[in-house]
């Protein structure tokens, strides 16, 4: 099934794109010759070009070493404070996306039925007016909302979102409502920002809500875990499996799914109980505490002992020493904690246990988060969007925030066709046919569908279902837009000529702007200009940022104790929860358990891996665990099932077949498969027919405060295949 | 830090306690050194998962060349493939290799690989860890250290490791194995390990402070004294046994002769 590279294919490879550069000694190309100004490369068109990694969302800088118009070799770049010097498994493996044999290389045109995988060659100027054509269309028949946009978390985003809010559409997916919206609500809730910094330098005491740090990579952060670790300090790690980071913890709780908020409110009610808190940091900054303490009087240690299956004097000890060592100490706020549908509230608690104990200036920072002083080209206003979303925000889920959104709704709505009928779908490094859950459902939504077109270097699940694919340029063939850290901005640029007629993000939506009647919004002339633009009020040109890679900003003024919140405060109660019908103070919300012979379906991460892009990457195949379905042995031995047996595991939803993996790791009303296996494009032939997807299995619940999938809340059965 | 160029003895140190099992080193190493897509250098075995349900421990083992200061290998190869920089490093050349694979034999670690697929091309044989002189040699640590997220993998003066390794177990004497492996094993390696469970638990070896290759040297060294001798011996005896014969013949005992043979060769 799998096509593995012989080593001379892959020295192939490397220079297969090349051909045409054999002679670039003498006329070199466009990268080259401005890596060669930048002092990047050599006479022989050989050296180290700054850029930066997008092998997963955390961003890492790199230096790629270039010889004669290939890359050979991914380092970190030492002065990009993400990566500082390394790359993960990922990053190091990222030169093999590059040049995946499955790259697609021309824009393609589907012939056969949808699905079938029929596709001829088509130019970029046919295949753009194809996909304006449809566009235009569909806009002129239904209005600019029937077209549907997604996609995920990138840098040229905000050229996406233009090109989505000047068609006049109010419907946009991102991956978030998949992952982390829960923290980011309960974050803008609390703090009035998305994310806080966090700082290891001076930590003493981490409790860890199911994150991953040893398998789930953050690069600079699992570092700097790991070198926190060795310092000493104490780590606490909730998850129900024995992950590589239980590993490291001093102390791994298996805590039953979906009851983390009884553990974080048990923590509250000992430390509030017994005067553990700090008064000063409560009175000068915080607004709501009272109301806090006469909700957790309740839940006592007792009381979340029979619900967590944590013993009450663990949890009580827990909750004194962390106390103890605040404001050294941070309840990290995860990504995603325990996907349940009460995770937002479990995400709430997090933030007011280290709001109590005045953590906050000591292990949570302001969020570093954008500069205001790049520039932009000038567009005039977006068009007035009266449509409804179809994703419920805000009309459904007031809470989420518009560039947010609730994805898994967007979907249920475009099959429901209610409130109203969406009949077209631009997609973009996005792969919904295996990231939203239920996917018999997300293929039924493509079925409604008169037209789809899909963004992307390599032919993906959605891509397959397409109309129209666009070929991009990878992240090592393109420039992005500039990415802000601290006060220095960071450059994504090229470190070898576009392969095929991949094209930039940049481009490509400029390019489908002016076809589409919105140059006005896209007033760049070509990447080079665009990032021109950004640089121009601070007096600074491309040639200069390029040499580095970053460029220094303006210092920010950042307020160590200032929130964006309603009162300016954090705030423990939220008034503006209370006015929604929802509560303002976390109270226990009881999840779903699975019935008597079913299991709670987990998903997670493998430090090879990133999300569903990954795996058709060879190298990172040749060095990833076979995927399969963790069951407790002693599970496993109960069910008169054996190590390595096929299993049928079935959901409300779905069922898939999957090699059982039998282990010690896992608690025992429990399942675990890492998501992002399962293909169904045959055009990714490495990743094809590799194992299954827990996509098929996943049942749709979405949190109504944060517009949060509950990914963790399926059951399934197994039985031997 | 010194100028990886001129450290004198280069090593490795290896913390276990560090590791996550991301191997990234393996990526590194793979690109860096253009390894076939079915053929590794670094192996990271997430060897122990150990214990039950709810109590568990796990360790993982970065395995590498050991780059011994005697290394075996290279007293095995009986052409001269393989050699020992001063530095540090043991390297192996696929020009000089007939493929007798004494080598894998000879190594306590199990280092060296064969390509048994490549059947018997020239030069084709044998594989391993080189300690990427290509980078060392212009002031880069190997690519599997430069790249390790957690710093689980370090490179450095040995002397230096060594002092940073006995540091690191006498901050931390509950965290540590008290014992640095490599500093003595097999007459000392360049690459160290420190480690939270026992070293026969991350799949290495017991061995002594001598050189496996100083016990078969050792006999070895006896081949040509006792070839010589044993030759000496079956002479003796062949003579005794056709003068033994002759004497049948002749009815006459000089038994003592194959003995005083046997004398005079010492």
């Amino acid at each position: 099934m799998t096509n593995t590279l012989s080593r001379r294919d892959f020295l192939k490879l490397g220079g297969a794109f090349a051909g045409a550069l054999a002679v670039g000694k003498f006329i070199p190309p466009a990268v080259a010759q401005a890596a060669r100004d930048a002092g990047h490369l050599d006479a022989n068109n050989n050296g180290y070009i700054p850029s930066m990694c997008e092998m997963c969302v955390w961003r890492c800088g790199l230096l790629a070493k270039v010889q004669d118009g290939r890359v050979v070799k991914l380092e970190g770049n030492p002065e990009h404070p993400h990566s500082k010097g390394k790359l993960c498994p990922r990053g190091q493996a990222g030169l093999m996306t590059t040049y995946d044999p499955d790259r697609v290389l021309t824009p393609l045109v589907r012939v056969g039925k949808r699905g079938e995988g029929k596709f001829r060659k088509a130019s970029w100027d046919e295949a753009l007016d194809i996909v304006a054509k449809n566009m235009l269309d569909i806009k002129q028949k239904y209005g600019p909302e029937a077209m549907v946009f997604s996609s995920t978390h990138n840098l040229s985003q905000p050229l996406f979102e233009n090109l989505l809010q000047a068609f006049g559409s109010p419907n946009y997916g991102t991956q978030r409502s998949l992952c982390f919206n829960a923290m980011i609500v309960s974050n803008l809730m609390t703090y009035g920002m998305e994310e806080p910094d966090r700082d290891y330098s001076e930590l003493k005491y981490i409790i860890l809500t199911g994150r991953n740090l040893a398998e789930a990579i953050s690069n600079s952060e699992t570092g700097e875990l790991i070198h926190a670790i060795d310092r000493g300090v104490k780590v606490v790690y909730l998850d129900p499996r024995f992950t590589k980071t239980a590993a490291k913890a001093t102390e791994w709780l298996p805590v039953r799914p979906g009851t983390d908020l009884a553990f974080h409110l048990a923590l509250l009610n000992v430390i509030i109980t017994e005067g553990l808190y700090n008064q000063s940091f409560v009175d000068q900054y915080t607004i709501g505490f009272d109301e806090v303490a006469t909700s957790v009087r309740q839940y006592t240690p007792e009381w979340a002992a029979k619900i967590t299956e944590i013993p009450a004097d663990t949890i009580r000890r827990i909750a004194r020493e962390f106390a103890a060592a605040a404001p050294f100490a941070l309840a990290h706020n995860g990504w995603r904690t325990s996907n349940f549908v009460n995770s937002f509230q479990t995400q709430r608690a997090i933030t007011i246990l280290n709001a109590i104990l005045g953590n906050w200036g000591r292990t949570l920072l302001p969020a570093g988060g954008e500069s205001g002083s790049l520039g932009a080209p000038p567009q005039p206003a977006y068009p007035r969007v009266s449509a409804l979303r179809l994703d419920g925000v805000p009309w459904k889920y007031p809470f989420v925030p518009l560039k947010i959104g609730v994805f898994q709704q967007l979907r249920d709505s475009i099959v429901a066709e209610d409130p109203y009928t969406a009949h077209g779908w631009f997609i973009s490094r996005q792969n919904p046919a295996m990231s939203l859950p239920d996917r018999k459902k997300t293929l039924q939504a493509f079925s409604k569908m008169d037209f789809i077109v899909t963004v992307d270097i390599i032919m993906n699940d959605t891509a397959w279902f397409s109309d129209v694919v666009l070929p991009e340029a990878s992240y090592l063939e393109r420039y992005d837009p500039l990415l802000v850290l601290g006060n220095r901005a960071f450059l994504r640029q090229p470190v070898i000529e576009p392969q095929g007629e991949g094209k930039s993000a940049l481009w490509i939506y400029k390019q489908l702007g002016e076809r589409l009647g919105l140059s006005d919004f896209f007033q760049y002339q070509d990447d080079e200009d665009y990032i021109a633009q950004q640089l121009a009020p601070i007096g600074a040109s491309l040639d200069d940022i390029r040499k580095q890679g970053y460029i220094e900003l303006p210092e920010g003024n950042s307020e160590l104790y200032k929130w964006n919140t309603p009162s300016g405060k954090i705030e423990l109660r939220s008034e503006t929860l209370d006015k929604a019908g929802f509560d303002g103070v976390p109270k226990w919300e009881q999840p779903p358990a699975p019935k008597s012979g079913q299991f709670y379906l987990l998903t997670g991460k493998d430090a090879r891996q990133t999300q569903f892009g990954t795996q058709n990457n060879q190298l990172l195949h040749k060095y990833d665990d076979e995927p399969g379905l963790w069951m407790n042995v002693k599970t496993v031995a109960s069910l008169g099932l054996r190590d390595g047996d096929m299993v049928q595991v079935t959901s409300d939803v779905g069922q898939i077949f999957v090699k059982l993996q039998a282990t010690q790791a896992i608690r025992p009303d429990c399942v675990y498969m890492t998501p992002g296996f399962g293909h169904l494009s045959k055009g990714l032939t490495t990743a094809y027919g590799l194992g299954s997807s827990s996509s098929d299995l996943h049942v749709t619940y979405t949190d109504p405060i944060s517009g949060s999938q509950a990914l963790s809340q399926t059951f399934v059965s197994v039985k031997k295949a | 830090m010194t100028d990886i160029k001129n450290i004198k003895h280069k090593a490795f140190l290896y913390d276990a306690t560090r590791c996550i099992d991301c191997r990234a080193c393996m990526m590194a190493c793979s690109v860096e050194n253009n390894i076939p897509m079915n053929k590794t250098r670094i192996w990271v075995a997430g060897v122990g998962l150990k214990g039950e349900y709810p109590d568990l421990d796990r360790a993982s083992m970065v395995y590498h060349c050991m780059h011994c200061d005697d290394p075996d290998c290279l007293s095995a190869c009986p052409v001269g493939a393989y050699s020992k920089r001063p530095d540090g490093p043991v390297l192996y050349d696929h020009d000089k290799c007939i493929g007798c694979r004494y080598c894998m034999n000879a190594c306590p670690f199990g280092v060296p690989h064969f390509d048994y697929d490549k059947g018997l091309i020239p030069g084709a044989f044998i594989d391993k860890c080189t300690m990427c002189p290509q980078r060392i040699d212009n002031g880069l640590e190997p690519a599997c250290v430069a790249t390790c997220p957690t710093e689980a993998l370090m490179f450095g003066e040995r002397a230096d490791l060594l002092v940073e390794a006995h540091a690191r177990i006498q901050a931390h004497p509950d965290r540590y194995i008290d014992h640095v492996y490599g500093e003595t094993e097999n007459g000392g390696t360049s690459y160290l390990i420190l480690s939270h469970v026992p070293f026969s638990e991350l799949g290495l070896p017991e061995l002594g402070s001598k050189p496996v290759k100083d016990v078969s040297e050792a006999v070895m060294g006896l081949t040509i004294p006792f070839a010589v001798t044993w030759g000496a011996v079956l002479t003796g005896v062949s003579v005794g046994v056709h003068a033994y014969n002759k004497k049948k013949e002749a009815a006459t005992e000089e038994p003592a002769e194959a003995e005083e043979s046997t004398e005079e060769t010492k």
